[in-house]
C-alpha cells in the first residue's frame, strides 16, 4: 500500500473561541441609547468537538479599532512632516467615506463632493474674514452651505442617468473654480482667501503644538464622518437603499414593495453633502485659507483614485485608500511626477485584477480557494453514491460526506463477492451458518437504513402464507407490498428478501 | 448680424471638438467605454509629431530645399505621425482596458477608472520626461489669409476646417460603406445581437479604438497650429469631447456633430461679447450644458434606453 498523506483538519486552530457552559444566561452590554450590541459574539456548534463555543462573527470593529488606535498613539510621535501627513491623511479620508456614502449607498455617481467641501469652505472662511463671524460659528455656516449645495445638486439625480449625471457634477465644479477665481474681490490673491480664523491660535500655525492640535481636530473629524457612515448606511436609510441597489429590476422591486428609494437617495445626498459641510469649514480652518485648487480636476481625481485603490462603496476601502494614496502622494514627495504615475499604475492593476480593491482582495482569494477547492473535489469524486461537489458543499454535517464515500467503496467490495455460487449457498439455507462472503453481505443488509427495508408479512395467523413488504421509513405511513407473490415457506421469502436485496445492492 | 469673423473662428472650434466628440461617442455605443484617455492620447500624438517632425525638419529641407513639395511633405509627415500615435495610443488602450476587463462585471465602470488612471499616468509621464514647457509645431498651412465675402480666414483656420471635414467623411463613410463599418454599426445597435450573428466584440473593438486614437491624433495635429503641445494640452480637448458627447447624446453621431456646432457657435459668441469674454467661455458653455442636460436628460440626439431594449 503506498504512503497516505493526512491533511489537517479544519482552519484556525489560532482562533480565539469562549467556552459557553450552556447553563448560565448570556449578558452582553449593548451601546448606550439603542439596543445593538458591541460585538458580534456567536454561540455555534463544533461538528468535529461536537461541542457549543462563542466565536465572533465580525471581526471588523476590532481591526477598525487597532488601526485607529495605532494612528492615534504613534502619529504624536511622528516628526512634523509626517504629524501634517497624518492630519491630511484624516481629512481626505472623512472626505472620502462621506463620498462612499454618496457613490456606495445613495448609488450616485456624484463627482462634485470637493465643490461641496470648498463651496461650503469658502463661504465659511469669507464670513469669518468679511463678516467677522467667530471660528466655532464656521462649523454651523459650513453644514448649512452643504446643506443648500447638496440640495441644489441632488435635484437633477433623479431624472439624469449615472454617466451623465458624473459629467454633470464635473462641470459642476468647473463652473466653482472659474467663478471663485474671477471674483473681483479675490484678484489679489488668485481667488484665495487667506488669514481665516482657526482653533490652531495664530501663533501656533505650522509649529508642533499647533500641528499636533490639527491632527487631533482631523482625527475627530475622521471619527465623526465614520459615524455618520455607520448611522447612514447600517440604520433605516441604507436598509432601504440595499434593496434597491444593483440593478433595474431591483428599483422596480423595491418601489413595488413600498420602498421610496430615490427620496432615501436623496436624503442620504442632502446629509452626506452637509456633513461635507463641516469637512469644507475644517479644511478652511486647517489650512487658514481656501484656494480654488480644491476645485481642480486633479485634486478630484487623486481623491477619486482613493477611493478606487481601496475598493469603491466600502468605508473601510475608502480609508485604506486614503492612506496608501496619501502615503506615496505626500510621503515620497521626492520622486515628483513619478509618484503619480505610481498612483496611477497601482489603480490600473487594482481594477483589472480585483474585484473590489484592496478591501476586497480577502473575499475575492477566498472564493478563488472554494471554487479551486472544488475544481479539485469535482476531479477526485467518482459518482454514484457519493455526494457530488455542489452537494458537498451544501451539507453541513461533513461526517456524512465521508459516511457516504465509505458506504460507496464498501458496496463496491460487496459486488464482487457476489457470484451464483454464494446465491445458491443462501437458497439452500437462510438462516444456518454461511462462509465468510456471505456472512459480510448479509451484514450489510442488517445495517441498511429503516426506509425501504423489506419485511416479511404472515397473510393470516396459523397459515404458511407469506408476503413481502417494504417499510415506508416514514411514521404513521404503513408499509407498501413489493410484489403479489406469494410465499408457502418462510425460508423461500427469506430467500426472496435476499435477492431483492442483492438486487438492489448489484443496481446502485 | 453676425460677424463672418465670428462664424469662421466658430466653424474652427466645431471641427476640433467634433472630432474629439465623435470619437467618445462612437467608442460608448459600440465599445461601451468612456475613454477618459482621450485626452491623453491627444497629447501623446501631439509629442509623436513634435518629436517626428522635428528629426525630419533637417531631412526634409535637405532633399526638398524651401520648396512648396517641402511644406507638404512636411505636412504628410506631421499628420501622418500624429494619426499613428494615436492609433498606437487606441492599441495601448485596447491591451489594458479592453482585453483584460471586456468579460468581467462592471465593464463600463472599470473601463472608465482604467482610462482615468492611463489619462493621470501619461500626462505626468509626459511632464516628467519633456518637462512643462509649450512646444510649438511647425504650421504646415503657412501664414497668412484669403479674404472671403469680406471676412478673413486664416490658412490654418481654413485648414482645420477642411482638414476635420475630411476625417470625418472619410470615417462616417467607412462606417457607411465598409463591411467592418456594418459589423461597427451592428455593434452600436445592439451588441448582444450582434455577438449571435458572429460578430466578435474583440475583433470590432480594435479597429474601433484605433479609429478613435487617430481622430484624436488629427485633432492634435490640426490644434497645434492653433495652440501649443504641452503635457496637459489634452485636458480641455478631453472635457470639451466628452461634453460635447453628452450634449448630442452618448451614442448618437450626428447628436455629437449638432453639439459641437452648437458649442463652437456659443463660444465664439460668448467670447465676443464685451462684458462676458473669454474668461467666461467654460462658464457659459457648462451651464447651457447642464441646462440643456436638465430638459433632455438624454442629449440632443440621445435615444431613450427603454425605446431601444
Amino acid at each position: 500500500m503506498s504512503e497516505r498523506i493526512y491533511y489537517k483538519v479544519g482552519r484556525r486552530a489560532w482562533q480565539i473561541k469562549g467556552k459557553p457552559d450552556g447553563l448560565s444566561l448570556r449578558s452582553r452590554s449593548r451601546v448606550p441609547f439603542t439596543n445593538r450590541h458591541w460585538l458580534k459574539w456567536r454561540d455555534v456548534h463544533n461538528d468535529k468537538t461536537l461541542q457549543r463555543e462563542r466565536v465572533l462573527v465580525d471581526k471588523k470593529p476590532l481591526w477598525w479599532v487597532i488601526g485607529l488606535g495605532l494612528l492615534a498613539l504613534i502619529t504624536p510621535f511622528l516628526p512634523n512632516s509626517m504629524i501634517s501627513v497624518a492630519s491630511i491623511f484624516c481629512i481626505y479620508a472623512s472626505i472620502n467615506v462621506l463620498w462612499t456614502l454618496i457613490v456606495g449607498t445613495a448609488g450616485i455617481f456624484s463627482l462634485a463632493t470637493l465643490a461641496v467641501v470648498g463651496l461650503s469652505g469658502y463661504v465659511a472662511a469669507a464670513a469669518n474674514v468679511y463678516l467677522g463671524v467667530p471660528w466655532p460659528l464656521m462649523f454651523l455656516i459650513g453644514p448649512a452651505v452643504g446643506l443648500v449645495a447638496g440640495a441644489i445638486l441632488a435635484a437633477p439625480s433623479t431624472r439624469l442617468d449615472g454617466l451623465y449625471y458624473a459629467l454633470l457634477t464635473m462641470g459642476v465644479a468647473e463652473i466653482c473654480r472659474v467663478f471663485v477665481s474671477q471674483l473681483r474681490a479675490l484678484t489679489s490673491t488668485g481667488g484665495a482667501i487667506t488669514q481665516v480664523d482657526s482653533f490652531i491660535p495664530a501663533d501656533w500655525f505650522l509649529q508642533r503644538p499647533g500641528l499636533l492640535l490639527g491632527f487631533a481636530g482631523a482625527f475627530l473629524l475622521l471619527l465623526g464622518a465614520l459615524l455618520v457612515w455607520r448611522l447612514v448606511h447600517s440604520e433605516r436609510l441604507g436598509l432601504l437603499l440595499r434593496a434597491a441597489s444593483t440593478s433595474r429590476e431591483d428599483e422596480a422591486f423595491s418601489e413595488a414593495v413600498g420602498i421610496d428609494f430615490r427620496r432615501a437617495r436623496l436624503m442620504v445626498f442632502i446629509i452626506s453633502s452637509s456633513a461635507l459641510g463641516v469637512v469644507g469649514a475644517f479644511y478652511a480652518m486647517y489650512y487658514r485659507s481656501m484656494s480654488p485648487a480644491i476645485f481642480s480636476l486633479d485634486q478630484m481625481l487623486l481623491l477619486f483614485a482613493m477611493m478606487v485603490i481601496g475598493g469603491l462603496g466600502r468605508a473601510e476601502g475608502a480609508v485604506v485608500g486614503a492612506a496608501i494614496v496619501v502615503l506615496i502622494d505626500k510621503g515620497l514627495i521626492e520622486l515628483g511626477p513619478l509618484r503619480i504615475i505610481l498612483v496611477a499604475a497601482i489603480m490600473l492593476l487594482v481594477t483589472i485584477f480585483a474585484r473590489e480593491g484592496f478591501t476586497g482582495a480577502r473575499e475575492q482569494f477566498r472564493d478563488f480557494r472554494k471554487r479551486k477547492a472544488g475544481e479539485r473535489r469535482a476531479r477526485r469524486t467518482e459518482k454514484g453514491g457519493e455526494a457530488m461537489p455542489e452537494e458537498a458543499t451544501e451539507v453541513h454535517d461533513k461526517q456524512e460526506l465521508y459516511y457516504r464515500r465509505f458506504n460507496k467503496r464498501l458496496r463496491e467490495r460487496l459486488k464482487l463477492l457476489i457470484t451464483p455460487a454464494l446465491i445458491s449457498e443462501h437458497k439452500a439455507d437462510p438462516l444456518g451458518h454461511h462462509s465468510d462472503a456471505l456472512f459480510r453481505v448479509l451484514n450489510f443488509f442488517r445495517r441498511a437504513e429503516m426506509a425501504d427495508k423489506y419485511i416479511i408479512m404472515r397473510m393470516k395467523d396459523g397459515e404458511e402464507r407469506y408476503r413481502i413488504m417494504a417499510i415506508s421509513g416514514v411514521r404513521g405511513m404503513p408499509p407498501r407490498v413489493v410484489d403479489d407473490k406469494e410465499y408457502d415457506a418462510l425460508n423461500d421469502a427469506y430467500h426472496a428478501v435476499f435477492l431483492l436485496r442483492v438486487n438492489d445492492l448489484l443496481e446502485s | 448680424m453676425m460677424d463672418l469673423n465670428l462664424v469662421i473662428y466658430a466653424l474652427n472650434l466645431a471641427a476640433i471638438y467634433a472630432l474629439m466628440a465623435i470619437g467618445i461617442s462612437i467608442l460608448w455605443s459600440s465599445v461601451g467605454m468612456i475613454n477618459m484617455a482621450h485626452g491623453a492620447t491627444f497629447a501623446v500624438s501631439g509629442y509623436a509629431a513634435w518629436l517626428v517632425t522635428g528629426a525630419a525638419k533637417p531631412i526634409i529641407a535637405a532633399t526638398f530645399g524651401k520648396t512648396a513639395i517641402a511644406s507638404f511633405v512636411m505636412a504628410t509627415t506631421l499628420v501622418g505621425s500624429s494619426l499613428i500615435a494615436g492609433a498606437l495610443c487606441g492599441l495601448v488602450i485596447f491591451a489594458l482596458a479592453f482585453l483584460p476587463i471586456h468579460d468581467k462585471p462592471n465593464y463600463s465602470v472599470r473601463a472608465l477608472i482604467i482610462t482615468l488612471a492611463l489619462n493621470i499616468g501619461t500626462v505626468q509621464g509626459l511632464l516628467w520626461m519633456f518637462g512643462p514647457r509649450n512646444r510649438g509645431l511647425p504650421k504646415i498651412f503657412g501664414f497668412g489669409r484669403w479674404e472671403i465675402f469680406g471676412a478673413k480666414i486664416r490658412y490654418d483656420q481654413a485648414g482645420t476646417i477642411i482638414g476635420a471635414a475630411i476625417i470625418m467623411a472619410l470615417t462616417l463613410g467607412w462606417l457607411r460603406y465598409s463591411r467592418r463599418g456594418l459589423e461597427v454599426r451592428a455593434m452600436m445597435q445592439n451588441a448582444e445581437g450582434a455577438a449571435y450573428s458572429g460578430i466578435s466584440r474583440q475583433m470590432t473593438a480594435l479597429p474601433v479604438l484605433m479609429l478613435t486614437g487617430a481622430l484624436a491624433g488629427m485633432a492634435a495635429a490640426l490644434l497645434s497650429q492653433t495652440i501649443f503641445v504641452s503635457p496637459t494640452s489634452g485636458a480641455i480637448p478631453l472635457m470639451k469631447g466628452l461634453t460635447i458627447a453628452l450634449l448630442g447624446g452618448l451614442g448618437s453621431v450626428p447628436g455629437a456633430m449638432i453639439g459641437a456646432l452648437l458649442i463652437g457657435f456659443l463660444e465664439a459668441i460668448v467670447g465676443a461679447i464685451p462684458f462676458l469674454g473669454q474668461r467666461y467661455v467654460m462658464f457659459a458653455t457648462f451651464s447651457f450644458i447642464i441646462i440643456v442636460l436638465i430638459i433632455r436628460p438624454r442629449g440632443i440626439g440621445g435615444l431613450l434606453d427603454d425605446t431601444r431594449e
